[in-house]
């Protein structure tokens, strides 16, 4: 059999492993190896785990070694057991363990002890030259091995790849070359290592990954080896697309092996985001090929970014990257995953309104938010938000609120969590909310009159602000909305993609197909933002935004935002906003508190600019006869806010009907955002339709012919 | 279209958002005014009002007299609908100035009286969307024709600011930004590299109102920026008294004192502004 020539170091050791392989087959048989590894339970998919939970993430390949032919002993490695103990703790994906004696002083035996302490996948790692090794490898309970492509002919390579597969395992297959990635892709190599070391001559320049990155498969498991310092490295490859980074002597060398893994993970993960960020970025600047999906910021299109004051920026800086972070981090996706299912009562249902359709002369789908716990969307937003607070070592949450949705669910968060809850709340919405008032008391948090301005949601955020300015080490604003400076935009819809995702998911397995249209309300937009998320790239469905039209946008009296406002910056947003000549913001008027706001999310005012989605007003009355015929028709009392949702459905279904008669419009379909239930909206609802009592509790609660 | 830069790495942050051939006007009227001052060994002193407060006609009255009783350097406020950055004082006065009509092109009237009745160079200081709407530049050549040397921006930050950089140098318009306790070095680097005439450094964490002692984070904020580069460093937020005006007039280039006029302004009218302004400059 051929061995190719390399005619350096490697030779040099290849040389010692077969002499060490020819000495261990004379103890051992090809026989007994098979019949060692029959008894093994099945290898591990280390595939799987180097892939990750994520597309940001990135995985450790922790490395048990002794020793190094260009760096000789690095550390006495009393216990391999342990220390692979403390890289699976650390969260390592796959622990490699040497076994080359002569030059790394490994041993089957590490192999032995580390595949007895460990849960994860584990690399055989030695110098793989004939089948026999990866017989032994499988027999040893190892779910990897190393194929060195510089050390293997094709056919070699072919061969044991082939072998490897056959025996349920996976290999990284190493590469340093140009030409040695073409010969791992022709064999179809499916863990592509690029070892930054030139094992000819030992030299080390980790600029090698990225300078290679581009000719390397895409759809294979991309692994950077060697040169791994600290988190800089991880940075430098995970940027240029590592999904996977072996790590070696900075781990053996650790005083905390478990945490520089973390730190490591963290970092890469970072760095994978940032890269798919201006990926996304340059994709947009493509256009139309470009998906809408996940959107970064800071700016969507020439909308959002930070019109803050300096004294905020590091605050929001911290925040940026604690998000961006945490997005990567499997730990924080499981928690926040596991609080909207025990907690929020996740996922939500979709619910077919059938009497309510039929009324609408057309398919009504809704997304039942108003089921989670707390009894809206906010409560999405809320956790996740409260968890980053919590990751950045803050301990008192501050939240503005308009009807009180969003301030409940804050204060529920703080209970749950154990922080500090102040609410901001126009001193208007006090008095009109005054039962949601109550409810944050009673979970423990202060609620705050705001009597500045309009003392209405827009001047509740503004005091917000200012008591964030001033307290900004410990307290983290916990914004309701997908509006505010980056990067509140992309971090409020990101809690809320779940919506969407759902709901795409549940209408292709109810009605078998995608909708023709979504339905949400939208004040500043973070349920809208939430369920459109999930069908932006689908271009056959419809995307419909309702805004609060008020007395009637003739009538001046309304918080039609994107129908009738213009471009300008509030709240730390370029987007569009209701103020006059002079840029002062006008004050909004809406049955709906929730919906009582001048600005909107700078992400709508962009797909409201590219055209992808279509923003309507939907005046007060319209919204209150929508939310009659829901409690008539379905028995489900929707918030007030949601009716001008189910007011647009209604509209939509009537247009439908109109240009394609009866029989086509019934089949058409849309699915409405149920944001929120409607127990805040009873007593308004009651002076609404006029069934009060002149003497009740209620009726005294507004002032003379007000609507409550 | 202005973009936001946050990635951290790379070249730094100043190379990456101001433009190359950003000037840094040592020779403007405001730079000069401050360079005057310390060779009379005194820090300059920087007093703001808002136009149109109580009316457009009191507050320019009040701006004369604060000009003609030692103040160097007057910030005229624009009255906005979302001040997050004010306390419930200076809340208050510009609540009061637009529900008695205050219109935004009242400002370059104050700035033209300051201009031409007193010593005092008259800047204007506004949340950024009263400037957006009337165009960056537009509002520009029209504070540059009253007889205005800048803009202090509260609500804009350097990495917003792109329109601004034009506007300032084809106006010759000095740019103030802010710089914060919380700023880091490399945010100050940004600050000092976009401003011009004076860095406006906050004293405290929080927003503006008189309080009974300065915070000492004032005196590193100073020490850093110039450590950053600044030639001129004023310091605001919190100062009423003489005392406060010597104690920080020792480490930094000029004073700022608001809320303290305001309040002055709203008790005992443009008189009662003169008389706190001699006080405060030394001359009462």
């Amino acid at each position: 059999m051929s061995q190719q020539s390399t005619g350096t170091v490697l030779d040099t050791i290849i040389e010692g492993v077969r002499a060490d392989l020819a000495e261990r087959r004379e103890r051992v048989g090809l026989d007994e190896l098979r019949e060692a590894a029959a008894q093994r339970p099945p290898a591990l998919d280390a595939e799987s785990a180097l892939r990750g939970p994520s597309r940001d993430a990135v995985q450790v390949i922790a490395e048990v070694k002794r020793s190094s032919p260009s760096k000789g002993a690095l550390a006495p490695i009393a216990d391999p057991a342990l220390l692979a103990t403390a890289y699976e703790r650390g969260g390592a994906s796959v622990i490699s363990v040497l076994t080359e004696q002569r030059r790394f002083n490994g041993s089957l035996a590490d192999l032995d002890a580390v595949r007895a302490a460990v849960g994860v996948p584990v690399l055989r790692k030695d110098f793989t030259v004939d089948e026999y090794q990866i017989w032994e490898a499988r027999a040893h309970g190892a779910d990897l091995v190393l194929l060195i492509v510089a050390a293997l002919t094709d056919e070699q390579l072919r061969r044991f790849l082939h072998l490897t597969h056959e025996l349920g395992m996976h290999a990284l297959v190493e590469t340093h070359t140009p030409e040695e990635i073409e010969r791992a892709v022709a064999v179809g190599a499916r863990i592509v290592g690029v070892n930054v070391r030139d094992l000819k001559t030992l030299d080390t320049d980790v600029r090698t990954f990225g300078r290679l990155a581009g000719l390397l498969p895409q759809d294979a498991v991309l692994v950077a080896e060697s040169g791994v310092e600290g988190e800089e490295q991880i940075e430098l490859y995970a940027s240029h697309g590592a999904k996977a980074v072996l790590v070696g002597e900075a781990l053996v060398r650790s005083d905390d092996a478990a945490a520089t893994i973390g730190s490591f993970r963290t970092a890469g993960a970072a760095a994978r985001a940032r890269r798919h960020a201006s990926a996304a970025e340059a994709g947009a600047a493509a256009e139309e090929a470009a998906s809408l999906r996940g959107a970064p910021g800071p700016y969507f299109g020439d909308f959002g970014g930070r019109w803050m004051p300096e004294s905020l920026v590091a605050a929001l800086d911290e925040l940026t990257d604690t998000f961006d972070k945490a997005k990567a981090d499997p730990g924080f996706t499981a928690e926040f995953q596991r609080l909207s299912r025990d907690y929020s009562g996740r996922p939500s249902l979709l619910t077919e309104a059938l009497r309510f359709g039929a009324e609408a002369g057309c398919r009504v789908f809704l997304k039942r938010e108003d089921l989670n716990h707390t009894g809206s969307h906010k409560i999405n937003n809320v956790l996740g938000q409260a968890l980053l607070a919590r990751r950045m070592g803050k301990t008192r949450l501050i939240a503005e609120t308009g009807a009180g949705q969003h301030g409940v669910a804050s204060a529920t968060a703080a209970a749950l969590f154990g922080m500090e809850c102040v609410v901001y709340m126009g001193e208007e919405d006090t008095r009109r909310q005054a039962l949601n008032v109550a409810r944050m008391e009673l979970l423990g948090a202060t609620v705050v009159p705001v009597t500045n301005g309009s003392r209405t949601l827009k001047d509740a955020i503004n005091e917000a602000l200012r008591d964030w300015v001033a307290s900004v080490e410990h307290t983290h604003y916990l914004l309701g909305t997908a509006a505010g400076p980056y990067p509140f935009p992309a971090m409020v819809r990101y809690f809320h993609e779940q919506i969407g995702e759902e709901a795409r998911a549940q209408v292709l397995e109810q009605a078998g197909r995608l909708p023709d249209a979504v339905a949400a309300c939208v004040g500043g937009g973070s349920n809208a933002i939430g369920i459109f998320h999930g069908f932006l790239d689908d271009p056959s469905v419809e995307l419909h935004g309702f805004e609060a039209g008020g007395d009637g946008v003739q009538t001046g009296r309304h918080a039609a935002t994107i129908s009738l406002g213009r471009p300008g910056v509030l709240h730390g947003a370029k987007t569009y906003l209701m103020q006059d000549e002079d840029g002062q913001t006008l004050e909004s008027h809406s049955i709906s508190a929730g919906l009582d706001y001048p600005a909107v999310g700078p992400e709508h005012s962009y797909l409201h600019d590219i055209g992808r989605a279509r923003y309507e007003a939907i005046t007060d009355t319209q919204a209150m006869d929508a939310f009659q015929l829901l409690c008539r028709t379905e028995g489900i009392i929707p918030a007030i806010e949601t009716s001008h949702a189910l007011a647009g459905a209604l509209e939509l279904g009537r247009r439908w009907v109109e240009e394609l008669g009866a029989e086509a419009a019934a089949e058409k379909i849309v699915v409405v955002s149920l944001s929120g239930r409607g127990d805040k909206d009873v007593a308004t609802a009651a002076e609404w339709f006029g069934m009060l009592p002149d003497d009740s509790a209620e009726a005294e609660l507004g002032e003379k012919g007000e609507r409550l | 279209m202005s973009t936001t830069h946050h990635a951290t790495g790379g070249a730094d942050l100043a190379s990456r958002i101001l433009p190359a051939d950003l000037r840094s006007n040592p020779d403007s009227r405001l730079a000069a005014r401050l360079a005057a001052c310390r060779e009379q060994g005194r820090p300059a002193l920087v007093g703001y009002l808002p136009a149109g407060f109580p009316t457009v006609e009191e507050s320019i009255e009040a701006a004369v007299a604060l000009g003609l009783n030692g103040a160097d350097v007057i910030e005229i406020g624009i009255p906005y609908s979302d001040p997050v950055m004010d306390g419930p004082v200076i809340q208050h006065a510009t609540t009061t100035a637009l529900a008695n009509g205050f219109r935004v092109a009242d400002v370059f009237r104050v700035v033209r009286a300051v201009s031409e009745r007193t010593d005092a160079v008259p800047v204007v200081m506004t949340y950024w969307n009263p400037v957006l709407q009337l165009g960056v530049d537009t509002f520009a050549a029209h504070l540059a024709e009253a007889g205005g040397a800048g803009i202090i921006t509260p609500d804009l930050i350097p990495d917003e600011a792109a329109d601004w950089f034009a506007a300032s140098q084809a106006h010759d318009l000095d740019r103030i930004f802010l710089a914060a306790p919380s700023s880091s070095r490399e945010r100050l680097d940004l600050v000092v590299k976009a401003a011009s005439g004076f860095v406006y450094a906050v004293s405290v964490m929080g927003v503006t109102g008189a309080r009974d002692a300065v915070s000492d984070v004032a005196e590193q904020l100073v020490a850093d920026t110039r450590a950053a580069g600044a030639q001129n460093v004023c310091v605001g937020l919190g100062v009423s008294r003489r005392a406060h005006v010597e104690e920080i007039g020792a480490y930094a280039d000029g004073v700022i004192v608001g809320t303290a006029l305001v309040k002055a302004l709203a008790d005992g009218g443009p008189e009662a502004v003169g008389a706190l302004a001699r006080e405060l400059a030394g001359l009462a």
